[in-house]
């Protein structure tokens, strides 16, 4: 019911801006801008330049955001709960990089939950040259999914998730009014990937305009950066694991190396050759130099 | 093995041990202490519903135009270890996801009477500035100049690969007919034929002659015969008595057409005028 009504709503108001000359009263502001949700995308310190990048892109792409000074490591995550609440926003986008080369987001409804921690691969940023599109900085994005996010209760809850954050809200005053872009969420070998095309054509003809990352979900929270856990991905393997099994394969190959050269007999003889052979080869010298 | 397996008493024999196998006290591998075997990882967190109560928290009553998502089955999913592996397999059908996308919002949007499409005088601040967009089309059209250029060296190779062989065939051919001419002549020197006229007709090239410019060239500075004793005198010389060189064709015309008088004359003319 109250869709309908919203629909109805929205259309006068589409029919509003489409003739603003003949209505004599002067179109009213208020109502239009109704889902006033603000998210706020920051970084802890320490974050390398690629995820800096990113968050840089996803700023620019998101009229609703919010930017916020970095984090300091060592202060509880909880502490982003009050940061969001100070800063009006009740979605945040945190990235928590560690070792200079670990890239973890958090996505995160603030004041109730739930939050979701995801560890940030293959990352490519919008300044690529290899990107070729190119669209209205803070137009509307249409929000694409896998048609797998409507099975598990934990994909549809991301994908809810997804849907609030990354969403553009409707007359947002800062907001485009035309659809020149698409954000793709595609799942694949249980990674979740993100890409981000420019509508070039209405029909179909697409162009990549970035960033581009996977995200592999780890763990899912009842409440906004902690709380109990709803859900954990079995098949998640942590980078510093991946990596140490990476060394351990490479110090086998070379510890395989040396045992075969060890093993390695060499025989007593090098050739198998005839001793007689040899028995005229002096004279025929001798000969020669005389 | 019975170290391993406190059970089995020190004094253990293959019956024994067989027994203890049927009735399922031993195992198939190395048998290890009891207190050595890892415990079972924990069965991971899947709370289903927490899960479904939260999203229920969560979900607003907004309408689509709010939200804009669009669920599209993809075309492919990759299974096989080669599709995993298969990057551009991978970003086609993410591409095609959108695309599909695309096709449902669209027109879904058009319904509600949205306009989607930007005019072309409508400029606002695009994600990328110019100067990016504008390094993007230089990279793209490098990229152009050198797959083009690529391509060129490439059929200049093949080309000249090729023109190889032709000059092969042509000195084979060419070697060919040498041998047998040198064959036919070496018969008619034997007797065996009479027809040398024939022959050296049908494998001399015939009249041939040096191109126009070589054959002017002969002729102004000379080709074959005696350089010597050119300029001495003959009989044929001697006879004919000395005189002036005839003026040459070309010379005589030039003075007959020029319509500028001698120094000498002009200043004459001058004078008279005066």
């Amino acid at each position: 019911m109250f869709t309908k009504m919203a629909k109805m709503k929205r259309k006068a108001h589409v029919s509003d801006t489409g003739s603003p000359k003949n209505g004599k009263a002067p179109p009213k502001k208020k109502g239009k801008w109704t889902n006033k949700t603000r998210v706020l995308v920051f970084s802890s310190r320490g974050v390398a330049y690629r995820a800096r990048h990113l968050m840089q892109d996803l700023r620019k792409l998101m009229p609703n955001s919010k930017t916020e000074s970095k984090m300091d490591r060592k202060d509880q995550l909880m502490v982003i709960n009050e940061i969001c609440d100070m800063k009006n926003c009740d979605k945040c986008i945190f990235f928590e990089a560690k070792k200079k080369e670990d890239l973890y987001m958090w996505v995160s409804n603030v004041p109730r939950g739930p939050s979701c921690k995801f560890l940030v691969e293959n990352v490519h940023t919008m300044m690529e040259l290899k990107m070729t599109g190119n669209c209205l900085a803070t137009s509307r994005p249409i929000l694409s999914f896998d048609k797998a996010f409507d099975g598990t209760a934990h994909l549809k809850l991301m994908k809810e998730l997804f849907i609030q954050v990354f969403g553009t809200p409707n007359f947002h005053p800062k907001s485009q009014p035309f659809f020149d872009r698409v954000l793709t969420f595609s799942l694949d070998s249980d990674r979740i990937f993100v890409r981000h095309f420019q509508i070039v054509e209405e029909d179909g003809s697409l162009a990549e305009i970035g960033p581009r990352f996977a995200l592999n979900p780890i763990r899912m929270f009842e409440g906004s950066f902690g709380g109990a856990t709803l859900y954990q991905n079995p098949h998640y393997v942590p980078p510093n694991a991946y990596r140490r099994e990476r060394r351990m394969e490479a110090s086998v190959k070379y510890k395989n190396r040396i045992e075969h050269k060890k093993g390695k007999v060499r025989p007593e003889k090098s050739y198998s050759l005839d001793p007689l052979d040899d028995v005229f080869a002096t004279q025929m010298e001798e000969s020669e130099s005389e | 093995m019975s170290d391993s397996d406190p059970d089995i008493s020190d004094i253990d024999s293959d019956t024994e041990l067989q027994r203890a196998f049927s009735e399922g006290r031993l195992k198939v591998g190395l048998n290890r202490l009891k207190d050595a075997v890892p415990e079972p990882k924990k069965a991971p967190i899947n709370n289903v519903a927490g899960m479904q109560q939260k999203l229920k928290e969560m979900q607003t009553d907004l309408a689509w135009i709010e939200r804009l998502d669009v669920s599209v089955e993809p075309t492919a999913r990759l299974e096989t270890e080669d599709d995993v592996n298969d990057d551009f397999k991978r970003e086609l059908i993410f591409y095609h996801q959108a695309q599909d996308a695309v096709r449902v919002a669209i027109p879904r949007l058009h319904k509600l009477g949205v306009v989607t499409k930007r005019p072309e005088d409508y400029f606002a601040e695009m994600a990328k500035p110019d100067y990016h967009m504008k390094k993007i089309r230089e990279k793209l059209m490098e990229k152009k100049t050198s797959m083009e250029r690529s391509e060129a060296a490439k059929k200049l190779r093949a080309a000249k690969k090729f023109g190889k062989k032709v000059q092969q065939e042509v000195t084979l051919a060419r070697q060919q007919q040498k041998r047998e001419l040198s064959e036919a002549v070496k018969k008619y020197r034997k007797g065996k034929a009479n027809n040398l006229d024939e022959i050296l007709d049908g494998s001399a090239k015939k009249n041939q002659q040096p191109n126009k410019k070589r054959q002017h060239k002969d002729r102004k500075y000379g080709f074959g015969g005696q350089k010597k004793r050119g300029k001495r005198n003959t009989k044929e010389s001697v006879d004919q008595g000395w005189s002036k060189a005839k003026p040459s064709a070309a010379r005589s015309k030039g003075k007959q057409k020029s319509a500028r008088p001698g120094k000498t004359k002009r200043t004459q003319m001058k004078n008279r005028k005066k």
